[in-house]
């Protein structure tokens, strides 16, 4: 429960940020949400680097993990956006942009987590294989 | 927008933080294994997000309470980093059945709740 706390502070952090680039991009229900995009494939690689990278490191203290990638990370970006502005869009028959929107989410989204776990397994010198299985320490 | 309600986001979003990571933890992940924690939350907020985006087109909570739920309370409960990275591992690891499955499940149940959710709530 002492983790707690960082993960509150980082929530507190990625949920503002997510706010600013919301902010700065606003969008209409029915209008392509670019604000999440961005905020998701940058998180996902972000989150990716770490993972592969910083979490590797021995000794890394507990509440490093809670307060950047359960907390910061994981507030900063989010699915339900995803799954709202989806069913907004096909509710308002605009069906198309939605699943191009989720697709672009897919794509761009995974593929910045591959190229994030890449990036964090190479400056580490490593390869994914070594990388200890992270579960529900993220 | 007020001083108050960024502060409400945030602390929404902060305290929703604390949740996930709470049933995180209830149910840890065996290597390998789908990452139940994350899909429960992912789909949870999936449901609550849909439920709040029908009550907001029938004006039934106001354009400060929705951008407390759906920004703060449902965005910080979930989350697409933990759920992408996790996935992308169980793939690249050669664990592609359960990689696929964790990526079809949340796609399939998040969008069923969040859509359920609206219809009903409209």
């Amino acid at each position: 429960m002492r983790l707690a706390l960082p993960v509150f502070l980082g929530g507190l952090v990625g949920t503002g940020l997510r706010l600013g680039i919301d902010q700065a991009l606003p969008h209409t229900d029915t209008a392509f949400p670019v604000s999440t995009l961005i905020a998701n494939t940058l998180g996902a690689l972000a989150l990716g680097w770490l993972v592969a990278g910083l979490w590797t490191r021995p000794g890394l203290p507990a509440w490093v993990k809670a307060a950047l990638g359960t907390g910061l990370l994981g507030s900063f970006t989010t699915y339900s956006a995803v799954m709202v502005s989806l069913v907004a869009l096909v509710a308002a028959g605009a069906s198309a942009l939605g699943w191009v929107y989720l697709a672009a989410t897919l794509l761009l989204g995974f593929g910045a987590a591959a190229l994030g776990l890449r990036l964090g397994a190479l400056l580490r010198h490593r390869t994914l294989a070594d990388i200890p299985d992270a579960g529900s320490t993220l | 927008m007020s001083a108050w309600l960024v502060l409400g986001v945030l602390a929404a979003g902060g305290a929703a933080a604390v949740v996930r990571f709470l049933v995180s933890r209830a149910l840890p992940v065996g290597p390998g294994r789908l990452p139940f924690g994350v899909l429960i939350v992912n789909v949870a907020g999936s449901l609550i997000g849909g439920v709040v985006l029908g009550l907001a087109e029938r004006a039934a909570v106001s354009d400060d309470v929705r951008l407390i739920l759906l920004t703060g309370v449902c965005g910080g409960l979930t989350t697409f980093s933990t759920w992408s990275v996790e996935t992308v591992e169980l793939a690249l690891t050669g664990r592609w059945r359960a990689g696929i499955l964790n990526l079809t499940a949340t796609l399939f149940l998040g969008f069923l709740v969040c859509g359920a959710g609206y219809v009903l709530s409209r």
